[in-house]
């Protein structure tokens, strides 16, 4: 993986970069051919000097142009070369701020895959022009919304002739070998992407993979096939560069090399799956808010949206961030809540703990054209740490933010009660991600929280509504308080204290 | 070729052996086109299929 994108995915997103004047982003170091670094606020990538010719040969080839025309790239301009912080930039690039960095395990399987697609198109077009994609890591690839983009510009170099892939088993371990346990075995095994950060190895995902899978070509050769080529050559053969002892380096003709994406991008589109039968994908459906609560609340989820300041222009006139309120919408199901906000202006993340019901939004928005809402996966009790070298390379959900205002419907009761968080630890933690919150009090009564209270003791004396104000009133104060009609749930509106 | 991450040697000769067989359908397509280009201008019908090549 590289270092833009590390360095892109690494803190500019987050909002509270740790960056102050200038420093290098802690996930950027891998690809000597440059780096990203911050300097107040604003991320910028060096090409170094060892990659002169080939950044030159990207850009004179039109590739880049091209790319950032269909909005495939990240934009970028060159920023005086002034800035670097080591003097050795053949260049600079001020590169746009993401709004937000998501990492691929946190990714639906729609989203995985597109962004698998979209690293096949860009080493396609990369062939056309005479260069390859260096690198095929999942990182390099971010959504603004609900879109796929690559955020490294370094990933491009000129190609040697008759030169395999040198990315192909990158890819096969980022994208293809997730994405077939997704769909054929289980969707939740996304999450193998969290412990192995460079990838599933082919080993480990061909052992978890159904016989089956030696009936579907693209599977039994690219993963499986893989797999046993990577264990017999395991002690070395031949050396990228044909100078190893051993065999030399194995050629292939451009033919060969297009056949071999045609071949992976009819594995990845070969692979589908359907989002339904886990625990909450049908939750939206199956309420038990009658007609008129479920208006009501979406009337005044809307006006409190609006009164904590959402607007495309952002909560703070000063905000150097990117234009429009950031909303982050947790336990957002399949983002009724979410286009509500997205609606009055916000930029939404819509995180779900369910990988299908996040992939049901994912579709449903990609239908749409919605592009202000981000479906993600998250599980709130155990939320995506900081992972990686030192722990910094691929961040904790909170230090991504902050966002300006979190929504929390129908979600305190499956924390609080379905995984004993108690309610000051709650207020604790959505104090942590934005000064603004708009939450759902579901009491004991509500047949939801009685269904969660069926079959175990009811260890929560403190789970009522003024034990829920008086947890609250640690960290927030409160703005509005509003009982939602034919209904015994109660909004709130809160700001978080100074 | 500006290499910094490892390719792996099982994987830069299992692409080539696949690439090597993904590709051949393609290659005989390619050879049937010509093969019928040829015979279509030997028996002067090469106008009706103005896409073969």
């Amino acid at each position: 993986m590289n270092r833009a994108e590390e360095t892109t995915a690494g803190s500019p997103v987050a909002g509270n970069s740790t960056a102050t004047d200038s420093s290098v982003d802690p996930a950027s170091f891998r690809d000597p051919s440059g780096f990203v670094f911050w300097r107040n606020g604003q991320p910028y990538r060096q090409v170094n000097q060892v990659f002169a010719a080939d950044w030159d040969a990207f850009v004179a080839s039109g590739l880049r142009d091209r790319l950032l025309d269909r909005e495939l790239l990240i934009p970028h301009e060159e920023a005086p070369s002034e800035l670097s912080p080591d003097g050795q930039a053949w260049q600079l690039q001020r590169v746009e701020k993401l709004e937000f960095v998501s990492y691929p395990y946190e990714w639906t399987f729609g989203e995985l895959k597109d962004a698998a697609l979209l690293t096949l198109d860009l080493q396609a077009a990369a062939l056309e022009c005479g260069l390859t994609l260096k690198d095929a890591s999942a990182y390099n690839i971010q959504f603004r919304g609900c879109r796929p983009i690559l955020i490294d510009t370094l990933s491009f170099e000129r190609a040697e002739p008759d030169a395999p892939w040198i990315a192909y088993r990158q890819f096969c371990e980022h994208f293809l070998a997730p994405l077939a346990l997704m769909a054929l075995r289980d969707a939740r095994l996304g999450m193998l992407l969290r412990e192995w950060l460079d990838g599933v190895p082919l080993d480990l995902a061909s052992s978890l993979l159904p016989a089956s899978t030696w009936l579907r070509p693209g599977l039994a050769a690219h993963v499986r096939l893989h797999a046993r080529a990577q264990r017999r050559y395991a002690d070395g053969g031949p050396g990228t560069d044909g100078t190893s002892p051993g065999r030399p380096r194995p050629t292939m003709s451009r033919q060969r090399q297009e056949a071999l994406l045609r071949s992976l991008r009819g594995a990845v589109e070969g692979l589908r799956w359907d989002p339904s039968g886990t625990e909450w994908a049908d939750y939206a459906t199956n309420t038990s808010y009658s007609e008129r609560a479920e208006s009501a609340k979406k009337r005044t989820v809307e006006g409190m949206l609006k009164a904590a300041g959402v607007t495309k222009g952002g909560t703070r006139p000063a905000d150097t961030r990117p234009a429009g309120t950031r909303v982050w919408d947790l336990g957002a199901n399949v983002g009724v809540y979410s286009a509500i906000a997205a609606s009055v202006g916000a930029s939404v993340l819509a995180f779900d703990i369910d990988p299908a019901a996040a992939e049901r939004h994912y579709r449903r928005l990609r239908a749409d054209g919605q592009a202000a809402i981000l479906p993600l996966v998250q599980d709130l009790a155990n939320p995506s740490p900081g992972l990686g070298w030192a722990g910094r390379e691929r961040r904790l959900l909170a230090d991504r933010g902050p966002a300006d205002v979190v929504m929390a419907l129908a979600l305190v009761h499956h924390l609080a009660i379905g995984r004993n968080v108690p309610l000051p630890m709650l207020s604790l933690f959505f104090a942590e991600l934005a000064p603004a919150a708009i939450v759902e009090f579901v009491p004991k009564e509500d047949p939801m929280v009685r269904r969660l209270l069926a079959s175990r003791r009811d260890v929560f004396p403190d789970y009522t509504l003024e034990g829920f104000r008086r947890a609250f009133a640690t960290d927030w104060d409160l703005a509005e308080e509003i009982p939602i009609e034919d209904s015994p749930r109660v909004l709130f509106r809160l700001v978080r204290r100074a | 070729m500006f290499l910094y991450i490892d390719p792996g040697s099982g994987s830069l000769i299992i692409q080539a052996l696949i690439a090597a067989i993904v590709s051949l359908p393609f290659l005989l397509r390619n050879q049937i086109r010509r093969g019928v280009g040829a015979m279509r201008r030997v028996t002067g019908r090469d106008e009706e299929s103005p896409r073969t090549q």
